[in-house]
């Protein structure tokens, strides 16, 4: 009995978050949402949870995270198209497939500092993004993108609607869930090391490189992950998948809800989509204007996004 | 093997020459700036949008003239405000909200100009002083028969020969220079001599703004003038900042006329110049992770 009492402590925030997620259908239309941007929301709350192991635990800044994205994207799109109209299959080998690219970028990537590694990684981003419009194009159909896929089916179910919300929402849950497992285990402790003081981490003999090329795959499997199951979402790749926006918009959404809190990243994804898709109907096409403005304010006067606004509020609430 | 005659090299040496100059032009700025103060600017594609969409409105109401003089001038100016306003707040925070404010500014500025002036391409008039061609087998004479260059592209080239001195001058010849460059080397103890560091970084700041500007009104009509082309361009200019290795001025030179060349070179082959400039990168990052001519000890 106190073991599972103990559990469900534990993971409150695992069980809020599925709370919130599963019951979506009912309350988001209420609020303007359109029944399929609740997937859209889950899918990339799963990539900024990844993404939020990298930035606000390591402390290293990805501007090429669309790479692992586009290309699980793609991979999918292929295999569904090739293969098999199961998503399972589809899903496995793209995140292997972008995995193991991942490895390779990481090893590149990870030899210098934040800066190099920001830079390197938005150039690598856009090397992948050249190559799907150009040398790839009889794969990818470059500027039009890859389309003409089946519906993806899981075994007999059609990912169509309700079932792929859920599907799409259960596995984000779940893959929350294995984030606040690492948060709390030894390698989350290392990740948190490397961004207080990494030359003070390997003077105790510990080999920073091989958590921090750990840390950056976890989180390239997870874009991975994203990517795939946006195509189970949408059977549809366009070359933006793999472009600089999709990197950059990665990194507004766990900015603006605050990095290294997982929870926040997720928040900024929501409030991110919803800005773009339900807001801007009124901002017409200077939406993204005031989204970078808004991301500016966040970055300059509260650098721990939404859940600083939170916790500062709760401050004030219980001072009182 | 494709054949390779000698008209056919000249004028991949000279096309790669015009490529780098542009790039040249923009990441001097960039290493300029990273390397006295630090920052490793994103916004630096939006500040050459900014001079190419300044350059075409001048250059249609008032003149050519006009545009060569304004231009650098508001681009100083607004490098000035930018510094003041906003980046000296981060000299202190993480090079991670550097590069995050930069790149909101980045994004700020690009929906503006945007907004103002439409996603579309607009036509960049060249004056016609610049306009045709130069008879290149009359200046050359061992280029066999007829030989052409677009005139403006050759102006472009000799622009960024010019700045480029300009620059190595100011730093290597002034007094001003002399202190910035001791300010690359270690800020904190030019601070213990009573140096103010701070109005310097300031004009520093300007001064790849301003180099910026000269890109725009001589690269403007090379490089087209939408709204993507800031970072379309920030991307292989930051590649040869790295290349270069950062904050290193003739890194940033040497670099961009390689990356030039490299694409000049692997021209004929779609496949291989969209990944060239990648390929050199992984190339010198392994042999030399510091960069061509980096520095010591300039972030490691």
């Amino acid at each position: 009995m106190k073991m599972q009492q103990g559990f469900f402590e534990r993971n409150r925030s695992v069980f809020i978050f599925a709370l919130i997620a599963l019951t979506m259908p009912f309350w988001f239309p209420l609020i303007g949402g359109y029944s399929g941007l609740d997937t859209k929301i889950m899918v990339f709350c799963i990539f900024v949870v990844g993404f939020d192991l990298l930035l606000g635990y390591t402390g290293y800044l990805s501007f090429g995270h669309a790479a692992f994205f586009g290309i699980a994207a793609y991979t999918t799109g292929l295999m569904l198209k090739g293969f098999s109209d199961n998503i399972i299959p589809a899903i496995i080998v793209a995140v292997i497939v972008s995995t193991l690219v991942s490895v390779v970028i990481g090893l590149l990537t990870l030899k210098r500092t934040g800066i190099y590694f920001s830079i390197l990684t938005l150039a690598f981003a856009e090397m992948f993004h050249s190559m799907a419009m150009a040398m790839l194009q009889q794969w990818t159909g470059g500027e039009n993108g890859l389309t003409g896929m089946p519906t993806p089916m899981l075994f007999s179910i059609k990912m169509q609607g309700d079932a792929v919300f859920y599907f799409i929402t259960f596995v984000a849950i779940l893959m929350f869930y294995v984030a606040k497992r690492i948060e709390r285990s030894p390698v989350g402790l290392m990740m948190r090391a490397i961004k207080c003081n990494q030359t003070r981490l390997e003077y105790t003999g510990i080999n920073a490189r091989k958590y921090k090329l750990l840390t950056f795959v976890i989180s390239a499997a997870y874009a991975a992950l994203a990517g795939a199951l946006m195509v189970v979402y949408e059977p549809f790749v366009g070359h933006e998948f793999l472009g600089w926006h999709q990197s950059g918009e990665i990194v507004i959404m766990s900015v603006i809800g605050g990095v290294g809190t997982l929870v926040g990243p997720m928040l900024g994804a929501a409030f991110m989509l919803y800005f773009e898709n339900v807001l801007s109907v009124d901002l017409g096409e200077q939406w993204l204007l005031v989204l970078g403005m808004i991301f500016m304010v966040v970055v300059i006067f509260m650098p721990g996004g939404f859940m600083e606004a939170v916790s500062r509020l709760q401050a004030r609430f219980t001072q009182k | 093997m494709f054949d390779l005659s000698t008209n056919a090299l000249f004028m991949m040496l000279l096309t790669g020459l015009q490529m780098g100059s542009i790039y040249v032009l923009i990441a001097l700025g960039l290493t300029l700036i990273f390397g006295t103060l630090g920052v490793v600017n994103f916004a630096h594609g939006a500040l050459y949008l900014v001079a190419i969409y300044l350059a075409v409105s001048i250059n249609d109401a008032m003149g050519f003239g006009f545009a060569l003089i304004l231009v650098p001038a508001i681009l100083f100016v607004l490098g000035v405000a930018m510094e003041r306003g906003l980046i000296q707040y981060f000299y202190n925070r993480p090079h991670t909200d550097q590069i995050l404010v930069t790149f909101g500014l980045a994004i700020v500025i690009q929906e503006v100009l945007k907004w103002f002036f439409g996603a579309n391409n607009i036509p960049f008039a060249i004056p016609s002083w610049g306009n045709g061609i130069i008879m290149m087998h009359e200046w050359f004479p061992f280029l066999e028969g007829f030989v052409v260059y677009p005139k403006w592209r050759l102006i472009l080239v000799v622009v960024s020969i010019i700045t480029v001195a300009a620059v190595f001058a100011l730093l290597h010849l002034t007094t001003f220079g002399l202190v910035i460059r001791a300010g690359m080397r270690d800020p904190e103890m030019l601070q213990f001599l009573g140096v103010n560091i701070n109005r310097r970084f300031m004009i520093v700041f300007g001064l790849g703004s301003l180099i910026a500007g000269v890109a725009g009104v001589f690269g403007g009509p090379v490089t087209q003038v939408s709204p993507e082309v800031g970072m379309h361009l920030l991307v292989p200019s930051f590649l040869v900042v790295v290349i270069g290795g950062m904050g290193s001025l003739s890194g940033a030179v040497l670099a961009g006329v390689l990356i030039g060349m490299a694409q000049s070179f692997t021209a004929h082959d779609i496949n291989l110049s969209t990944i060239i400039v990648y390929l050199i990168t992984v190339i010198v990052l392994l042999v030399r992770p510091r960069g061509l001519l980096g520095a010591k000890g300039v972030f490691e």
